[in-house]
């Protein structure tokens, strides 16, 4: 054995008895690793699953509890026997400008078109130049969670017109428009938002607990889907023509009556 | 190398998931739409899935971020992206029009605006990419090479002690 070899040796059995004391004193190394892995798993898998079922909840159920703001309109808006199977009219029978607005409350777009043009087609039916006869068609009646909202909604507003609340329960369901794919309002927020509206008689909450008009309200929305004119929700149409630019053309209405 | 390959792999699939999940978690209404387009659950676990879904995402990204069970979250990553595939493919078969929303949006779309073959194709990018991962889990900067490691040390520590 040369003296190279022997020192070498000699190196490898300092480096292994180190090595061994060094082992010694960490112990195992294995488990425990293996143990911080597992927590750190079970942390993070706990972190997103709880975090982001409170969260999905939370968004998803924001109408949940609360009261549904109530808006004023006019009452020269709304006439007794508004009510025409299930539809409602509003303004004069004399107004030179006859508007069938289709809408369903759940719609993000008719959102939009009640707060573009409410105003202006209120003012104008109050002017007695506009009749505006309001359409509920729940055609995203399952798109709320749970589904329902869209004619829950439609048919408590047509009680509403038996109280001739119409006009500002309508405008306080867009106003206060839940989001589409989320828990709307349940029958007790509706009728609760019709009390604040005014409405005293105890046959408002039995019309909207009973959903009495739901089956008109299917038939009328199975009807219009077989108009080829028809392109979904919301819809103007004037003796029977749809307007299609009330997005692109903010004088849409003043334009209609400027013409008739 | 294929290391440092293995690791781009990683933090890319990593990347599409965290993207994915938290833009579906930010608009869960949007995302329950988004379920219910394909048209296959019953209505009782469109919910359900639609809350599922984003969180699994996000979890399989986070655990694809920090490097750890890679190939276990790889494998769960292929049979995810499948699962998608399969139902694009459904609806395209069945002639629905609908976006996939697989990052945001989803729903039904006009006739015309459907991109079912872009949607399979990317996810099928996807797809490869935890492939790759379940193949050959070794990356860069991971939690599973830090276990490794010490499994390694120990190994050789072993080795060494047998041989004297």
């Amino acid at each position: 054995m040369g003296g190279a070899e022997r020192s070498a040796r000699k190196r490898r059995q300092q480096q292994t008895a180190g090595a061994r004391a060094v082992a010694q004193a960490r112990g195992p190394a294995g488990p425990d690793k293996k143990i911080i892995a597992i927590v750190v798993a079970v942390v993070l898998l706990a972190g997103v699953i709880i975090g982001g079922v409170l969260w999905t909840n939370a968004s998803k159920n924001s109408t949940a509890g609360q009261t549904i703001t109530p808006q004023t309109a006019s009452a020269a808006l709304d006439s007794p026997g508004e009510r025409q199977g299930v539809t409602v009219v509003s303004g004069k029978a004399d107004a030179k400008v006859k508007l069938d607005i289709y809408a369903d409350f759940l719609c993000p777009y008719c959102g939009e078109l009640q707060k573009g043009f409410g105003d202006q087609i209120e003012q104008q039916i109050q002017a007695g130049t506009v009749q505006v006869t309001y359409h509920m068609i729940p055609l995203l009646n399952s798109r709320s969670d749970p589904p329902g909202y869209s004619l829950d909604s439609a048919n408590a507003a047509l009680c509403a017109a038996d109280e001739t609340k119409f006009t500002s329960y309508h405008d306080s369901l867009f106003k206060n428009q839940p989001q589409e794919g989320a828990r709307g309002y349940d029958k007790s927020q509706l009728i609760k938002l019709g009390q604040d509206l005014g409405i005293t008689s105890p046959q408002f909450a039995t019309c909207v607990n009973s959903s009495i008009y739901n089956e008109q309200l299917n038939a009328a929305l199975q009807q219009i889907l077989r108009n080829p004119a028809f392109q979904g929700t919301p819809a103007i149409f004037h003796n029977g023509t749809p307007i299609n630019n009330w997005a692109q053309d903010d004088n849409w209405l003043a334009n209609l009556i400027n013409q008739a | 190398m294929l290391d440092v390959v293995g690791t781009l792999v990683r933090l890319g699939l990593a990347a599409v998931w965290l993207t994915s999940g938290s833009i579906k978690v930010s608009d869960p209404g949007q995302t329950y739409l988004a379920v219910r387009a394909y048209d296959v659950l019953p209505g009782g676990l469109v919910h359900p899935v639609a809350t599922a879904l984003p969180l699994l995402e996000l979890a399989l990204g986070l655990f694809l971020l920090v490097g750890l069970g890679t190939r276990i979250v790889a494998v769960v990553s292929a049979v995810v992206l499948l699962l998608l595939i399969v139902a694009i493919a459904q609806s395209w078969a069945r002639g629905l029009t609908i976006d996939c929303g697989c990052f945001g949006g989803g729903g039904q779309v006009a006739a015309g605006q459907t991109r079912y073959p872009q949607e399979i194709a990317r996810d099928a990018g996807f797809l490869a990419l935890a492939c790759w991962l379940t193949v050959r889990p070794a990356t860069r900067f991971a939690f599973d090479g830090w276990l490794r490691s010490g499994r390694a040390e120990q190994a050789v520590e072993e080795r060494e002690l047998e041989r004297t």
